[in-house]
């Protein structure tokens, strides 16, 4: 029975994303292009060899943090919404690191993560205390504070750490940059930190009773106030690590892949990891996962649009329906009229909500 | 400098403040209705947009800027429908479809600009709102100006605050729908169609934010250019939570924003030198501020967010 | 239960329906739209571009040449200003060289190698990078794809495989800036830029030097408006100098942002402005009374011959006067005949290099 309720949970989103290609298929054809040869596009620009592969999870890494950053916060019951500036922040205060304190190798990469991760668990305390202190909503807070981070990461680029003629920061020094796995699947060690991070998470939400504590504040904090739980002390740590989650990302994006700020960094990966969380149901390594197939759409999208030339307004669209379509067969499962149809038909008697 | 200081910068730095408030005081009234019914809706940037495109597109075609301003509501209503089914009817995250329309709908209506236009090297130039002066109150000296010479869809922004106020707060109908957003298992005990309402608050949601959205292309400037929504959904939607999810706070909010900005790109002119990215910030640092000092305890209705699955019987 | 189930399906299937049939529509019916628009609003363009296909059809039908150019952009094609220009200029030199054109735009700052790296695996013989932004993508998938060319526009990069195309700012500068020198009465010109790009502030230091060398008395207001899309914030900054410092000739480099700044420009008399990269005035333009005109298309023409004749690489490719790649644009008649002689001679003292030393 269970068996059956899990394989229904494979199946369905796998036959509305299906149905997300078909339409996209759809629209293809009226634009005159061979859906099944955009496709293909698709799949071998995201698998197509291992630098594809290594390409595709370089592009998972950043959303799997800020994924990360998400769930844990929603876990605590707590809409940490600034990831986006977390995220910034902690880019902002490693390229800060790096530049103005000259030390390099796996010292200076160690440290500047560390800088990083503290900048970003710095900016993700700030909602956590007003909202303490002042009740102030997480959400409005973290939204202004992520265009203040943005902002200020503009100001960084065009007047304090500008190199020269265009709006961007000096590049980090070479020994600082983050190694990879081999020349043909240059993957960058971060995005082991990120599954690492996936998993460690994963151990302490559900595994230690630090995460059970943190998961009963989320659920219901009035109960657990009288259970006694320090309920603020946990909300300001779920804001803290989430915070260093975010921070560290942008850190190892700005080691790893960017190398240097410019206009445009970190943007919109809070959001996304916002929904890459929700979708997930806030489990870490569900995030990890779910990031990475939100990898394999965008470099295979962009392999797509350049292979046939289909406008990019197409292949975000295409994009779009397939998040539309595979969270509302999930959503199609939970329903409760549909899980009565299920379980009727399974031969189970007792409908659980 | 002197000349920054006197009658006629104040006026037009207060004109300039209802100017930029008024988009946003439309979008973030369409949250308002959409969050006391308990759909929290992130997707506004998306709608916007889409009725930035529409509103534009049909007023280029027609030549008229209502008919583009009806359009561009109408387009909005469209759009928040997959976000309404989703989430009413399949009980789905709202966060993710507030997403999903952020990237569906402005990808489509960029689409769309370019079937309709192919490669033009110039922005097209559309149709525009004239400004529709009150007569006597508009020759009214300094008042008349600032209150009773706007554009019509001005005055409708303003006057939808105490409309809506007075709809939450001394209308059955109204109570009803707050109802939805605090309490939905009980409200449906009453009687009271939840899912129906919550259509209702989508669709309201929907053509409020359009209109915001064609605002910018119809009244704002008379152009369509990418990316014109430019974060003000996110702006709304945080005016919303500062003004408490009452009509009047969220219109104190967008003034404040409105003003902030007006009053940051005046003092970008008088002291360039100062990196315009600092005076960006005061809208936010503003707000923050505002917020840090008086302090909010109250939450938004408390069923927000929350997906409501209707006992089947 | 059985019910729901076949309902809910049953609504499934109908928005199914209806949105594929909504996306085929969308799809179809503003192409009819197209069609008619092209008649009225971008009437001009076409027929220019008509006109000058048919030259090179008569010039050299034959020519197909198997080439093909992919452009990365991080803005939108369609966005009348910088994206749009680099857009048509790759369009023009490519139907001139008979080369097959292909773009990307709205790239993420993060997706540019990627997209770059693409193209790359899709064998174009030459990629566009129009702006300095693109250097650190250009070098890292020039590095992987050393059969690939690249050309970067405004770039200072030269290697095997990437040429630099650099567009002489000192010299449109100057040019703007005596112009504007010898059209200001009220002695008060400005300049508005979009980002502080080193092109940005060389155009603006040399548009000085210029307008100050014709005219000892004139002042120079400036202002960076931090975008190259906002409008609206253009045409603040326009009139605040109008309104403030009495500014009467201006100069912008700044895309769409100096389209909003006319509109500014457009609400009092006797304000002019000085367009650029495109011929942007006609001899009635009320504001625009003349334009520098940068051609990037002669600059990415000339990197498509080099990829032909494999001559291509390390070396950047200047434009300026005297290959013909930087021209005086079209005057209006505000301009007064004396005027325009006096400015000719002094564009022939820049072209030789004796104007400003």
């Amino acid at each position: 029975m269970k068996q059956k309720e899990n394989l229904m949970k494979v199946i369905v989103p796998v036959l509305s994303i299906l149905v997300a290609f078909i339409i996209g298929g759809i629209i293809m054809i009226c634009l005159g292009k061979n859906p099944f040869q955009a496709y293909g596009f698709l799949f071998s620009g995201a698998f197509g060899s291992s630098r594809k592969i290594a390409q595709t999870l370089v592009i998972a890494c950043p959303l799997i943090f800020t994924g990360l950053t998400a769930a844990f916060s929603y876990k605590c019951g707590v809409f940490n919404l600034g990831g986006e500036g977390q995220f910034v922040m902690g880019a902002v205060a490693s390229i800060f690191f790096v530049t103005k304190s000259g030390i390099g190798g796996i010292a200076g990469i160690l440290l500047s993560l560390l800088i990083g991760a503290a900048a970003g668990a710095v900016w993700g305390a700030i909602p956590g205390i007003l909202k303490i202190t002042r009740g102030l909503n997480e959400m409005i807070v973290s939204i202004m504070l992520n265009y203040v981070a943005t902002l200020f990461m503009g100001y960084v680029y065009t007047t304090l750490l500008r190199d020269g003629s265009v709006p961007q920061t000096f590049a980090i020094p070479d020994s600082t940059k983050l190694a990879v796995v081999s020349k043909n699947f240059p993957v960058h060690w971060g995005v082991w930190v990120a599954l690492f991070l996936a998993f460690a998470g994963y151990y302490f939400l559900f595994y230690t009773s630090k995460g059970f504590k943190l998961r009963a504040v989320g659920l219901n904090s009035t109960a657990a106030f009288f259970n006694g739980f320090p309920v603020n002390r946990y909300v300001l740590f779920s804001f803290i690590a989430s915070g260093a989650v975010a921070g560290l990302g942008g850190s190892v994006e700005l080691h790893g892949k960017q190398l240097r700020l410019m206009g445009g960094f970190g943007q919109g990966f809070g959001f996304d990891g916002v929904a890459i969380a929700l979708i997930a149901q806030l489990n870490p390594i569900g995030t990890a996962a779910v990031a990475f197939i939100f990898a394999v759409l965008r470099k295979g999208a962009s392999t797509l649009q350049t292979g046939m030339q289909i406008p990019t307004a197409v292949v975000d669209i295409i994009q779009a329906l397939v998040i539309i379509f595979a969270v509302a067969g999930t959503a199609l499962l939970k329903l409760p009229a549909i899980r009565q149809y299920i379980n009727s038909h399974m031969g189970k008697k007792e409908v659980t909500n | 400098m002197d000349a920054f200081f006197n009658m006629n910068f104040l006026t037009e730095l207060l004109l300039s403040t209802i100017r930029m408030a008024t988009p946003i005081l439309f979008v973030a009234l369409a949250e308002t209705y959409s969050e006391r019914a308990g759909l929290v809706n992130i997707g506004l940037d998306g709608i916007m947009s889409f009725g930035a495109l529409i509103g534009f597109l049909i007023g280029y075609k027609t030549g008229s800027p209502t008919t583009g301003i009806l359009a561009g509501a109408l387009s909005g209503v469209a759009i928040n429908m997959i976000y309404a089914f989703c989430t009413i009817r399949l009980c789905a995250p709202q966060i993710v479809y507030g997403m999903a329309i952020n990237i569906f709908a402005p990808a489509l209506a960029s689409f769309i600009y370019r079937l309709s236009f192919s490669d033009t090297s110039t922005l097209i130039q559309g149709v525009s709102m004239k400004a529709m002066p009150i007569p006597v109150l508009s020759s009214i000296p300094v008042l008349g100006p600032l209150f009773f010479n706007h554009i019509p869809l001005v005055y409708i922004a303003y006057l939808l605050v105490p409309v809506t106020a007075v709809f939450f707060n001394r209308t059955k109908a109204g109570l009803n729908f707050k109802a939805v957003g605090e309490f939905p298992k009980a409200a449906e005990t009453l009687g009271i169609n939840v899912v129906l309402q919550k259509y209702i608050a989508c669709i309201i949601c929907g053509a409020l934010a359009g209109i915001g959205g064609a605002y910018l292309t119809i009244c704002y400037t008379s152009t369509y250019s990418e990316g014109i929504v430019a974060g003000r959904g996110f702006i709304a939607l945080s005016a919303v939570i500062f003004g408490r999810w009452m009509p009047s706070g969220v219109l104190l909010a967008c003034l404040l924003f409105g003003f902030c900005d007006a009053l940051q790109i005046r003092l970008q002119l008088l002291s360039p030198s100062t990196p315009y990215q600092l005076l960006q910030m005061i809208p936010y640092l503003c707000t923050l501020f505002v917020l840090a000092f008086f302090g909010i305890r109250k939450s938004g209705p408390k069923a927000n967010g929350q997906p409501y699955y209707r006992e089947e019987r | 239960m059985k019910k729901t189930m076949k309902t809910a399906s049953l609504i499934m299937a109908a928005v199914l329906t209806a949105m594929s049939l909504a996306a085929c529509g969308s799809a179809s019916a503003p192409t009819k739209a197209a069609g008619s628009s092209a008649e009225t609003s971008a009437a001009e363009t076409t027929k220019a571009e008509t006109t000058k296909a048919e030259e090179t059809k008569a010039a050299d039908s034959s020519k197909t040449s198997g080439y093909k150019v992919a452009m990365v952009l991080d803005s939108s094609v369609s966005d009348g200003g910088w994206g749009a220009s680099c857009y048509q200029a790759m369009v023009n030199a490519a139907k001139d060289s008979g080369w097959e054109t292909v773009y990307t735009d709205n790239v993420a700052t993060a997706d540019f190698a990627t997209v770059m790296t693409d193209y790359a695996e899709l064998g174009y013989n030459l990629i566009f990078a129009p702006g300095n932004q693109y250097t650190d993508a250009v070098k890292q998938v020039a590095e992987e794809y050393p059969d690939i060319k690249f050309a970067l526009l405004n770039g200072t990069v030269e290697t095997e495989n990437i040429t630099s195309i650099l567009p002489d700012a000192k010299q449109i500068g100057y040019m703007a800036g005596a112009l504007a020198g010898l059209m200001s009465k009220t002695n008060n010109i400005g300049f508005i830029g979009g980002m502080e790009l080193d092109t940005t502030k060389a155009k603006l230091e040399c548009y000085e030097k210029a307008a100050k060398k014709v005219n000892p008395d004139i002042k120079v207001s400036s202002a960076y408006a931090g975008s190259f899309s906002d409008t609206a914030k253009g045409k603040e900054i326009a009139s605040s100098m109008v309104s403030t410092y009495d500014v009467d000739v201006m100069f912008g480099d700044a895309s769409a942002v100096d389209t909003g700044a006319r509109e500014a420009l457009a609400g009092s008399e006797g304000r002019y402005d000085i367009g650029q990269p495109g011929d942007l005035g006609s001899a009635d333009h009320k504001i625009i009374i003349c334009s520098v005109v940068t051609d990037n298309a002669a600059l990415l023409k000339a990197c498509m011959k080099d990829v032909e004749a494999d001559t291509f690489g390390g070396k950047t490719i200047y434009g300026d006067l005297s290959n013909g790649c930087l021209s005086i644009g079209t005057f209006s008649n505000l301009v007064p005949q004396d005027i325009q002689t006096q400015y000719k001679e002094i564009v022939d003292q820049i072209k030789a290099g004796t104007y400003i030393q």
